[in-house]
Formats: structure tokens, C-alpha cells, sequence
């Protein structure tokens, strides 16, 4: 398992909290719609997370901002990973 | 994630922008609508926009997205001096106020209210009077099945797919709507009179969507205010979630003047 991949899992189970499922692995095939049902506001919250971690280098609003709502929905933890790695090698 | 007590009331209170460095530039306060909706649409939508040159301030309204789910205070009168609160707890000098739906008329109560906090208006999709918005006949139901019924599909399916969301759908629409003064609180409030609106000599922009119920009311706005623009989006009531980047476009061109 890659960093990002454990960084962003870790943050995604801080942000469901309470309602997490403990048997539920996270890998870059997990979405963040149909599996994890990450709701708006949570998802506000990782993105709150990721600035906190990766500071101005990772801009996940404004990389988010040019997609539609259902494009988000549809995202897998992996595209966000991706994403975060391609913004750190590029710097 | 921060929090801010104001008005006896926990409030969920996010920024997006540069900062400091570009310290000359007004901040821009942005008031989302009711019931479904928090200050995600805004944070995922327009407001990256409008944080390219200045700072931009987010918020949950009271018993919405992550503030504090309380019994009381969902008249527009309440929401403004909340959002005034805000504003006085985070700012210096007058600011702009952004607000969609419910949040529009937030924002322009707060101008009418505490004239000296405010800069500019950026209204989407004011309903006023608030019984103008084709959901204000599900909402006076108090009956969720029904509100979520009359959302566009695509809104909908963004909230009740799964069983986790779903089920956290229902049970924060089942308090506003079940247990708060919100469905009484709306139906109290009435209109702004024309005379008021043409005492608010600030800029305001203001955008509907062609398809809107609410559509009339950007001609009406239009007239009465004495500094409006209006721009008519192809779009329905959810402009703010439905074409945001427009959206975006516009408030942050409006604002840079």
C-alpha cells in the first residue's frame, strides 16, 4: 500500500467517524459514493484534512471545482491518490 | 474544520482563499439554501471561483450541515443577524454577501438590517416572497418523503443513494422539518416592500435560472433595487449545485468590478 493510499485512507475513517465499518478495507478501487457513501459535508471535511496534510502543493477544492456533482459521486479513492501524487512530483 | 459560537448557537465556518497577501481585497461571505443543503455546494461549486482574489468565508446555517441542530431562529431575520455575527466576528469593514434560495434572502435581510456590514450582494435564486419557490408547498407538508420527492433527480440521487446517506438524510430533514420551527418560521415570513429595496443603494447582482419558479422575481428585484444587474442562466431553482462554474464566473467578476 502505497503512503498516499494509507495517508488517505486514515483521514477517510476519521471522517466517517463514528459510522465506520470496521471490516470495510479501503483500496484505490473504493469509491467514494457507492461504497464509502460519503456525504457532502464529510467529503468537505477530508478536503479540509488533505489541506491540512499537503498544504497549498494538493489543491483538491479547486482540482473538485471543475468537475459536475455526478463525476464526484462517481470518484475512487485511487483518482484522489493519483491525483495528491501527481501534485507532489510535480513540485 | 472550525467552529464558532455565535448567537448562543454552535456554527460550522469554513475559508477558502490566499489569505494575508491579498489583505486590500473585501471578503466575500457565502449563505447556502434550506433544508438539503450545507455549505458543501458552495465549497465544491462556485467559491473556488471567487477565492481566486480574495477571502472567502463559508458557513452551515443553523441545523444545517455540520452547525448545531437547534429547535429554533429559522425566520430570515434570525439568519441575518446569525450571519451578521459572523461577519463581525471574522471581518473588518463592510463585506460582500453572497447568499443562494433561502441564503439569498439571508443576505439581503442582513444588508437591510446592518447596512454599515455590507459591501455588495450577490443573490441567486432569492425567492421573495419566499412562498414564490415552487417547494414551499412540500416543505409546508413537513412530510421529508415528499420534499425529497420534488428535487431535481440528479440532487436526489446525490443524497439518497446507499444506506448510510440516506438514512442521515431523512433524520436531518425529519428535525428541521418535524422538530424546529423551520416550516412555521417560513410560513410567517412575508415580502420586502418595494420602498426598502430602493433604500439599498449597494451593487447587487443578481442571477435566476430561465426555468426557476422564482424566475420573475430577478425583474422585479431588478427595477426596484436602484444598483442591480440580473444574468438569466439556462438552468432550474439549484443554480448554485447545477451551474456552478457560470456561477462562479460571474460573482467573481461582479465582485471584481
Amino acid at each position: 500500500m502505497s503512503d498516499t493510499l494509507q495517508t488517505v485512507g486514515r483521514m477517510i475513517q476519521e471522517v466517517i467517524g463514528d459510522d465506520w465499518d470496521l471490516d470495510q478495507a479501503i483500496t484505490t478501487e473504493t469509491s467514494f459514493g457507492d461504497d464509502l457513501e460519503l456525504e457532502s459535508i464529510e467529503f468537505v471535511s477530508l478536503a479540509e484534512a488533505l489541506k491540512e496534510e499537503y498544504g497549498a502543493e494538493v489543491d483538491f477544492v479547486g482540482w473538485l471545482s471543475t468537475k459536475e456533482l455526478d463525476e464526484i459521486i462517481k470518484l475512487k479513492v485511487g483518482d484522489v491518490v493519483e491525483f495528491i501524487d501527481l501534485c507532489r512530483s510535480s513540485n | 474544520m472550525s467552529f464558532l459560537e455565535l448567537n448562543q448557537v454552535r456554527f460550522h465556518v469554513q475559508e477558502l482563499g490566499p489569505g494575508a497577501e491579498l489583505g486590500e481585497s473585501t471578503p466575500a461571505f457565502m449563505a447556502h439554501g434550506l433544508l438539503v443543503d450545507n455549505l458543501a455546494s458552495w465549497y465544491f461549486g462556485a467559491a473556488p471561483r471567487v477565492a481566486r482574489d480574495r477571502r472567502v468565508v463559508l458557513y452551515d446555517l443553523r441545523g444545517h450541515g455540520r452547525s448545531e441542530a437547534v429547535p429554533t431562529g429559522y425566520d430570515v431575520a434570525t439568519g441575518a443577524a446569525d450571519l451578521a455575527a459572523l461577519v463581525e466576528a471574522t471581518s473588518e469593514g463592510p463585506v460582500h454577501l453572497i447568499g443562494h434560495s433561502y441564503g439569498a434572502l439571508v443576505a439581503l435581510r442582513c444588508a437591510l438590517d446592518h447596512p454599515h456590514l455590507v459591501r455588495s450582494l450577490g443573490l441567486v435564486e432569492a425567492p421573495l416572497p419566499p412562498s414564490r419557490l415552487e417547494e414551499m408547498r412540500s416543505i409546508a407538508t413537513s412530510d421529508p418523503k415528499k420534499l425529497l420527492a420534488a428535487l431535481p433527480e440528479g440532487l436526489r440521487g446525490a443524497l439518497l443513494s446507499g444506506r448510510r446517506r440516506a438514512a442521515r438524510a431523512r433524520k436531518s430533514l425529519e428535525f428541521l422539518l418535524r422538530e424546529s420551527s423551520l416550516v412555521a418560521d417560513l410560513a410567517a415570513e412575508g415580502d420586502v416592500a418595494d420602498d426598502q429595496l430602493a433604500r439599498l443603494d449597494v451593487p447587487v447582482q443578481l442571477i435566476y435560472g430561465e426555468r426557476s419558479s422564482c424566475r420573475p422575481v430577478g425583474d422585479r428585484l431588478l427595477a426596484a433595487l436602484p444598483q442591480a444587474r440580473l444574468e438569466v442562466l439556462d438552468g432550474g431553482h439549484y443554480l448554485s449545485v447545477e451551474r456552478s462554474a457560470e456561477v462562479g464566473e460571474i460573482l467573481a467578476g461582479f465582485l471584481h468590478g
